[in-house]
């Protein structure tokens, strides 16, 4: 008997089925976002206070809890929970097929992706200080060790380590998704007749494909000078802690171009999905085909295109060639025509229609607003000579959240209202969930807009304390309404937590086809 | 020994069984009713590795290239001659194994067998012939931690032969498998997708022999 339940529950926890996967994911990406958002309340705290607790949270703490936060989210969260979440959960069935391509290599991406989370998690807890070097890790000083100073020892190793195997991980998924795409569609679906979700994850899946290998080669790089002692990132002549480091004829400008080939498109992996999902919502709550499905699906793909040569537009003030930031300029402007066929489209198929304001709609709805939003101030960021007085500024740090975080997690909160009866076979409470989503709608703007006017100020990002800065004293009442914003835009998650987990055992059960969607994955054949 | 077995009966050809990982493990959702897709999906599967890799690879070259061209002090090294023995090696590896795939196609079991093994040996001599090199160019004075100029040199050399390892362990499984008979013109699957990644490697190696040759 307790052998039974034993095998029981080991089928369950390394099961090939891709609903299965799917929730694990999900559930992966929950715990992380929620350990990243009560890591950005500390630091938010700290911002107003900090003062307090100045004996623990030290400039260099904060740095660290800045890293794991950066961490958390961009990879665990707006990675996964998008893509190898949803996609694992409705793909196979949109598409007709049986199933994903490779049952066990889906399996071995998770718990792959698990064991990165563990060493991340490792990483903020090792001797000598957690990885305080950003998501972004710039060498040198991540390049040389724990001579760099405390949290650039053990703590940055298993940080580099982490991302290997997450990246890893992502090619495997990013593999999956392809060869089902390609080979598992039903024969009666041709490419351009997938619903606009499965493009999304395609075309995400492709941008994964080639932006991850190159991190996959730049973490071998700077491996390699943390413990080979070559110098790829380090250059000759570099003191720090009054030593000479011997390493000579590296570049850290080499780090950047590769990191940022493989950063920008992230933004787009993080993005793509959640176009696709509310693609699919706003069209199922319109009750109409989404307006201009082709052009939808070449903007899309416009988009991963042009995102993949746009890297640059990070390093304008690294010294890059000014012709160089012009070409860099230029492309990321051109990102602004498919992002806006996108948006008209979006709004020209809820135009006229038969609304029905779900909270998966109010979310989808409320994704075009902060993605408009936030890449209205992308414009000005991609330009060379504004992005030189905003660089490192609060206004990236306000653009970044918007467009790549809160428009994302719009994404991630309309999905998961849209396909819970699949993922659990329950409805989840629309009162509560409306009451979520207006509050949270209220609160990103409430915590990010201001943030912009800091950045105008000339407000510095990633510095722990701000009180130490004549300049500064101006954006204090500021930077306290954002932290005041951002506690009650934390709190009224507690609403999304109530409502998912009461509604997992005691939500309604879901009828077959709840929200009279047309696409394969409600055929009574493929319920939960 | 290849040959050591009596080579069984053609019968008429086996159902397709893609093998773990790069086929249809068992999905407890769902049993696969159309086996054509699971062979079709693992050479996607295969393509799409290929992919990465040669963006892995890409990125190499290109901080390479960048790196060359920040400053004027990039020395080249004299590639050791066993590098050219190993070049010769991998392409006729290469061409044993594409000669196995091609006589297992037409059912030649025995023949298909040996041909496999010679390239399963040349691609191992390969490997030992790069350790060999490695180690001239480090009694030379030529150390991974020196300039980057010869660190560019060991880490693609290094990542290409972390690639034969993982190539080499599946070529070795579709080996066991061969000289027990099991595979055959319908299910040549796995023989299909290793060889396609084994005249990747090829192609991808001779692109760095050329790099290290005439350019760097």
């Amino acid at each position: 008997m307790e052998t039974a339940a034993l095998n029981s529950f080991s089928t369950r926890l390394f099961s090939t089925g891709h609903r299965a996967i799917a929730r694990q994911y999900f559930f992966l990406s929950l715990f992380a976002v929620l350990a990243g958002m009560a890591l950005s309340l500390v630091m938010r705290f700290h911002l107003v206070f900090p003062q307090a607790g100045n004996d623990v949270l030290t400039p260099e703490y904060y740095l660290s809890l800045l890293t794991l936060h950066g961490t958390l989210m961009v990879f665990f969260v707006l990675t996964l929970a998008p893509l190898s979440a949803f996609a694992n959960l409705v793909l196979p069935e949109q598409l007709g097929a049986e199933g994903m391509a490779f049952p066990r290599l889906n399996m071995i991406s998770f718990w792959m992706t698990a064991i990165a989370f563990a060493l991340l998690l490792a990483s903020f807890f090792a001797t000598g200080g957690g990885a305080l070097s950003g998501w972004t890790a710039y060498p040198p000083l991540s390049a040389v060790g724990a001579i760099a100073g405390p949290g650039e020892g053990i703590g940055q190793t298993l940080w580099f380590f982490s991302i290997g195997v997450f990246c890893l991980a992502s090619l495997l998924t990013a593999m999956n998704i392809i060869a089902t795409v390609l080979d598992e569609r039903a024969p009666d679906m041709a490419l351009m007749e997938m619903p606009l979700t499965c493009w999304n994850w395609f075309v995400t899946a492709i941008l994964t494909l080639l932006s991850f290998s190159v991190l996959l080669a730049a973490l071998l790089l700077i491996l390699l000078d943390r413990f080979a002692g070559t110098s790829f990132f380090v250059p000759g002549g570099l003191l720090v802690a009054d030593e000479a480091i011997p390493h000579s004829g590296g570049s850290p400008l080499l780090w950047q171009h590769l990191f940022w080939f493989f950063g920008h498109p992230e933004v787009y992996i993080a993005i793509l999905p959640g176009m696709g999902i509310v693609s699919e919502v706003i069209s199922t709550f319109s009750r109409r085909p989404a307006f201009g499905y082709r052009s939808m699906v070449w903007s899309t793909i416009a988009i991963a295109f042009l995102g993949l040569l746009v890297w640059g537009h990070h390093m304008f003030i690294s010294g890059l060639n000014p012709y160089s930031a012009i070409a860099f300029s230029l492309l990321t402007m051109a990102i602004g025509i498919p992002s806006a066929v996108k948006t008209f489209n979006w709004i020209a198929t809820a135009w006229g229609g038969d609304l029905h304001l779900t909270t998966a709609m109010l979310f989808a709805l409320g994704f075009v607003s902060i993605f408009v939003t936030g890449g209205l101030s992308g414009l000005f960021l991609g330009q060379p000579e504004l992005d030189a007085y905003f660089h490192d500024t609060y206004f990236v740090v306000a653009h970044f959240h918007l467009i790549m975080g809160i428009a994302a997690l719009f994404g991630i909160f309309s999905a998961t209202f849209y396909w819970f009866p699949l993922m659990f076979g329950r409805m989840l409470d629309e009162r509560l969930g409306k009451l979520h989503f207006y509050l949270t709608f209220i609160g990103a703007y409430a915590t990010f807009g201001p943030m912009h006017f800091a950045g105008f100020a000339g407000n510095p990002r990633r510095y722990p304390d701000f009180t130490t800065f004549e300049f500064l004293g101006q954006v204090m009442p500021l930077q306290r309404w954002i932290t005041g914003a951002a506690f009650c835009l934390a709190s009224v998650q507690a609403i999304f937590l109530w409502n998912l987990f009461r509604s997992m055992r005691h939500g309604i059960v879901a009828p077959d086809n709840p929200w009279e969607s047309s696409t394969r994955e409600w055929n009574a054949a493929a319920r939960y | 020994m290849p040959g050591t077995l009596t080579e069984p009966s053609l019968g008429p050809p086996p159902p397709i069984e893609p093998v773990w990982p790069f086929g249809d493990g068992d999905n407890s959702d769902h049993d696969r009713p159309n086996p054509g897709n699971a062979r079709s999906a693992s050479i996607t599967g295969i393509i799409v590795l290929m992919c990465a890799s040669t963006m892995t690879f890409a990125a190499l070259v290109s901080a390479m290239v960048v790196r060359r061209g920040l400053n004027n002090d990039w020395t080249t090294i004299g590639l050791p001659v066993i590098l050219w023995w190993n070049t010769g090696a991998l392409v006729a590896s290469s061409i044993a194994i594409d000669a196995a795939r091609r006589v297992l196609r037409r059912g030649k079991r025995t023949l298909f067998n040996w041909l496999w093994s010679a390239g399963t040996i040349l691609g191992t001599g390969f490997l030992a012939g790069q350790i060999v090199a490695w180690r001239q160019l480090e009694q030379r004075g030529f150390y991974v931690s020196g300039h980057p100029s010869t660190a560019f040199f060991y880490v693609l050399t290094w990542a290409h032969a972390a690639h034969v390892v993982g190539a080499l362990l599946a070529v070795i499984y579709v080996e066991y498998r061969a000289l027990r008979f099991q595979l055959g013109p319908g299910r040549r699957t796995l023989v299909d997708a290793s060889a396609l990644f084994w005249h990747f490697l090829d192609v991808l190696w001779l692109g760095i022999m050329g790099l290290f040759a005439f350019w760097a």
